[in-house]
C-alpha cells in the first residue's frame, strides 16, 4: 500500500498543499486529477524526495519512503528529462543500473522495454534525434526499466498520439496486473475514467473527492434524472415536489432532485402527459464530477481560495 | 508479452553509485570526437615543441666550414676556437675556389675559407659573416702569430689553463629545470581549464535536460557531483600521464635536456599537483555551474572563478625567472594558485621541503572547505531552474 498522509507544503507564502491524503493499493491504477497549479506535481515530487514536505509523510508498506524504497519506484517527471546525447539503449541500461540491476539484467531490461514500447529500431540512436513522441516513450521506458515496485508518473499521456496513448495504457495496465500500484496524473479525464480503478481529485491543496469512479458516481447519483416526454407541455415537471428543472427542450427534460425526493412521483407526472420515451438516472461523466468537486469545494471554502 | 523475470535488484551503496556515475562520464567522454581530437592536438603540440627545440639547438650547435688549401694545424685551430665559441666545427676540404663558392651558395656550408696560409686569406659567406667570421678570424690570426713566433725562434711554454671554480654550479641546470616545469605547468593549466569546463558543462547539461530529477530519485546530490568529478578526473589524470610520458620520452630521445633524472622528478611533481588542483577547481566549477540552467549562461558564473586559475598561471612565469622572490614565494602558498607556482619553484630548487608540505596542507584544507561549501551550493541549486540563482539563495535553499 502506497500512502500519502497529510502532506503540507508552502513555497514562501503560497500554501500549495494543505494536507493531502490518499492511498493506492497494490495493483490499483490511481488517477490523480486536479486543475493546473492544484499541487499534483508537488505531491509527486515529495514522494520522490525532490521536494521536502513541511508536514506529513509518504509511506510504502507502512514505512516512510526513503532512498532504498525510492530506488524501487519508477518515476516519470513532469518536465521530461533524459541525456540528449546518449543513445537510447545505453541510457535505459544506465538507469536500470542506477536502480540496482546488475549489468546483464540491466541490458536485458533495456532491450525488453525498448522493444515493448516500439523503440527497438531506435536503440542505437541518440535521444535528441528522436521525435518528441518517441522521446516520451524512452522516458516511460526509463521509468519501467528497473521493474519497479511502484510507479509514479506525472502526466505520462501528454503529447502522445492515440496509438501512443494505447500502447502506454496497455503497458501501465500490465504493470497494475503485476501488482504494482500505479499513480498517474492527467488532464485527460476520459482516459482516467477508462483506465483507473480509483481517482483522486485535488483542488487547492486538498483531495476534495476520492474513490473508485463508481463510488464517486454513486455519491453524485440521485441528483439528475433525464426524462423524454415528446407530448408534454413546457413546465410539466415544475409542480413535482423536490424537483428543479435543469433544462427542457421539446420534451427532453433534465431534472435535479433534492435528496429524498421521490423519483416515482416524477414518473407518474411524466406518464400523465402522455408516452414516456426515456426515463433514467443520468450517469455523470468524470468531467462533470470533477467540475462539481472543484466548484462545490470552492463555494464551501471561499476564504481559503484566496490564500491558495 | 510479459516482463522479464524480476531480477531481484540489489540496493546500491554510495560507492557503487559514484562508480556508476563516473563510469558513464568516462564512457561518454571517451567516445566523444571533440574530446579525442582535442587530446590528440595537445599531444601533437607537445611533440611539436620538442621537435622545434631540437631544430633550434642543432642550428646553433655546428658551424660548417669549407677550406681550400688548409692544413692539419688550421683544422686544430678552428676546432679549438669552436670549443671557445660553444659550437662544433666541421671542416670540409675543397679543391678549388669554385667548388667552395657553390657549396656556400647551396647552403652546404656556412662559410668558405680561401688561401688561409696566404698573404690575404678570404672568407666567403652567403651574406653576413656572423659567428663563422669571428671564429675563423681568431683561428687564422692565432695560427699566424704562433707560426711567426716559431719562425722568430721563440720557444712557447705551454700556456696555463685557467681553473674554473663555479660558485653556483647548479644555476644553469636549475634554469633548465624551471623552464621544463613552466612547460609542464602550462599543460597542467590547460588541462585544469579543460576538465573544469567538462565538469561545468556536465552539470548544466543535467540541469537543462532535467535528467537530474531522475538521477536524484536514485542518489544524493553529492554522490552525483562526486561521480562526475571522479570520472572526469580519471580521464584528466590519464591525459596528463600520457602527455608526461610522451613529453619525457621525447625529450630523452631528442636529447633536449641535460638532466633526465631531474626532468622526471619535475614531471612527477606536476602530475601530483594536477591531482590537487583538479580536486579544487573541479569542485569550484561544478558548484558554480549548478547556479545556471543553460549552457549559454555558463560564462557568467565561470568567469569569476576562472580568474584565480588565470592569475595562478601568470604567477608561474615570474616564478621561473625568480623562484626565490617574494612574489613567487607567497604565491606558491596560496591555495588554488600553488599548483601552478610551487612545481616551478620546486624544479628550480628554490623551495624547502617544509614549504612544499605547508603548501600541500593548505591546499588540502582549501579542498575540503570547497567541497563542503560547493556541495551545499550544488544541492541547493540543482533542482531550481530558470535564470541564474544567487549564491546566497543556493546556500539557504532546502536541500533534498
Amino acid at each position: 500500500m502506497l500512502e500519502f498522509d497529510g502532506l503540507r507544503k508552502a513555497y514562501d507564502t503560497n500554501q500549495v498543499l494543505e494536507g493531502v491524503s490518499f492511498g493506492v493499493a497494490p495493483g490499483q491504477m490511481f488517477g490523480f486529477c486536479g486543475s493546473n497549479g492544484a499541487g499534483k506535481t508537488t505531491t509527486m515530487r515529495i514522494a520522490m524526495g525532490l521536494a521536502r514536505a513541511d508536514a506529513g509523510q509518504v509511506r510504502w508498506n507502512g514505512s516512510p519512503v526513503d532512498e532504498t524504497v525510492r530506488r524501487r519506484i519508477g518515476y516519470m517527471p513532469e518536465e521530461r528529462g533524459l541525456y540528449p546525447k546518449m543513445k537510447v539503449g545505453e541510457q535505459l541500461t544506465y538507469f536500470a543500473r542506477l536502480h540496482g540491476l546488475d549489468v546483464a539484467a540491466a541490458k536485458r531490461a533495456a532491450e525488453h522495454w525498448a522493444e515493448r514500447l516500439g523503440l527497438g529500431e531506435r536503440r542505437g540512436d541518440k535521444v535528441e534525434k528522436l521525435s518528441l513522441g518517441n522521446q516520451q516513450r524512452v522516458q516511460l521506458a526509463a521509468a519501467l526499466v528497473s521493474e519497479p515496485d511502484v510507479l509514479i508518473l506525472d502526466e505520462p499521456f501528454s503529447g502522445l498520439d492515440p496509438v501512443g496513448v494505447d500502447s502506454l495504457a496497455e503497458a501501465l495496465l500490465e504493470q497494475a496486473r503485476r501488482g504494482v500500484p500505479v499513480v498517474f496524473s492527467s488532464h485527460q479525464l476520459d482516459l482516467v475514467e477508462r483506465l483507473c480503478d480509483a481517482v483522486g481529485i485535488l483542488a487547492r491543496g486538498r483531495i476534495v473527492a476520492s474513490g473508485t469512479v463508481t463510488e464517486l458516481r454513486s455519491a453524485a447519483v440521485g441528483r439528475q434524472l433525464r426524462v423524454v416526454v415528446p407530448d408534454a407541455p413546457t413546465g410539466w415537471a415544475a409542480g413535482v415536489p423536490g424537483v428543479r428543472v435543469v433544462s427542457e427542450q421539446r420534451g427532453d427534460t433534465v431534472l435535479e432532485l433534492v435528496p429524498g425526493a421521490d423519483d416515482q412521483q416524477v414518473l407518474a407526472a411524466a406518464l400523465a402527459t402522455g408516452p414516456v420515451a426515456h426515463f433514467a438516472w443520468r450517469e455523470p461523466t468524470l468531467v462533470e464530477l470533477f467540475r462539481d468537486a472543484v466548484t462545490d469545494n470552492r463555494a464551501g471554502t471561499g476564504t481559503q481560495e484566496v490564500a491558495a | 508479452m510479459t516482463a522479464p523475470a524480476h531480477p531481484g535488484a540489489t540496493p546500491r551503496t554510495p560507492a557503487q553509485l559514484i562508480r556508476l556515475v563516473a563510469g558513464r562520464e568516462i564512457s561518454t567522454r571517451i567516445r566523444d570526437k571533440g574530446f579525442l581530437i582535442g587530446s590528440a592536438v595537445l599531444i601533437v603540440l607537445i611533440l611539436g615543441m620538442l621537435v622545434f627545440q631540437v631544430a633550434v639547438n642543432s642550428g646553433t650547435d655546428t658551424t660548417r666550414l669549407a677550406v681550400v688549401g688548409g692544413s692539419p694545424a688550421l683544422g686544430e685551430a678552428l676546432a679549438a676556437q669552436g670549443d671557445a665559441f660553444g659550437t662544433e666545427v666541421t671542416v670540409t676540404g675543397y679543391d678549388d675556389e669554385g667548388a667552395a663558392r657553390s657549396a656556400v651558395e647551396d647552403g652546404d656550408v656556412d662559410a668558405a675559407l680561401l688561401s688561409p696560409a696566404g698573404v690575404q686569406p678570404e672568407l666567403l659567406v652567403e651574406s653576413g659573416g656572423g659567428q663563422a667570421e669571428a671564429l675563423v678570424q681568431s683561428a687564422v690570426q692565432g695560427l699566424s702569430i704562433s707560426e711567426q713566433l716559431a719562425a722568430a725562434g721563440v720557444r712557447l711554454d705551454a700556456a696555463p689553463t685557467v681553473d674554473v671554480i663555479a660558485l653556483n654550479p647548479d644555476a644553469g641546470a636549475d634554469l633548465e629545470a624551471a623552464v621544463v616545469a613552466l612547460v609542464a605547468v602550462f599543460v597542467l593549466y590547460t588541462l585544469l581549464f579543460l576538465f573544469g569546463q567538462f565538469v561545468a558543462q556536465g552539470v548544466v547539461e543535467e540541469k537543462s535536460s532535467r535528467v537530474v530529477e531522475l538521477l536524484l530519485a536514485t542518489m544524493r546530490p553529492w554522490q552525483l557531483l562526486a561521480g562526475k568529478i571522479l570520472g572526469l578526473g580519471v580521464l584528466g589524470l590519464l591525459q596528463m600521464l600520457v602527455i608526461a610520458v610522451v613529453g619525457v620520452a621525447g625529450a630523452l630521445a631528442f636529447d633536449v635536456v641535460d638532466l633526465p633524472g631531474q626532468l622526471i622528478g619535475t614531471v612527477l611533481s606536476v602530475v601530483a599537483w594536477f591531482v590537487l588542483g583538479y580536486a579544487f577547481y573541479a569542485s569550484v566549477f561544478g558548484a558554480a555551474a549548478s547556479l545556471v540552467s543553460r549552457q549559454e549562461d555558463l560564462g557568467s558564473v565561470l568567469g569569476p572563478v576562472s580568474i584565480l586559475l588565470v592569475v595562478g598561471f601568470f604567477f608561474a612565469v615570474p616564478a621561473a625567472q625568480d623562484p626565490s622572490g617574494t612574489l613567487a614565494t607567497v604565491a606558491s602558498f596560496v591555495p588554488g594558485v600553488s599548483p601552478l607556482v610551487m612545481p616551478v619553484r620546486m624544479a628550480a630548487g628554490a623551495a624547502q621541503w617544509w614549504e612544499v608540505v605547508v603548501a600541500v596542507v593548505l591546499m588540502l584544507v582549501a579542498i575540503s572547505v570547497i567541497i563542503r561549501i560547493g556541495g551545499r551550493i550544488y544541492s541547493g541549486a540543482l533542482l531550481r531552474t530558470g535564470g541564474r540563482i544567487k549564491l546566497r539563495e543556493a546556500l539557504a535553499a532546502e536541500r533534498v
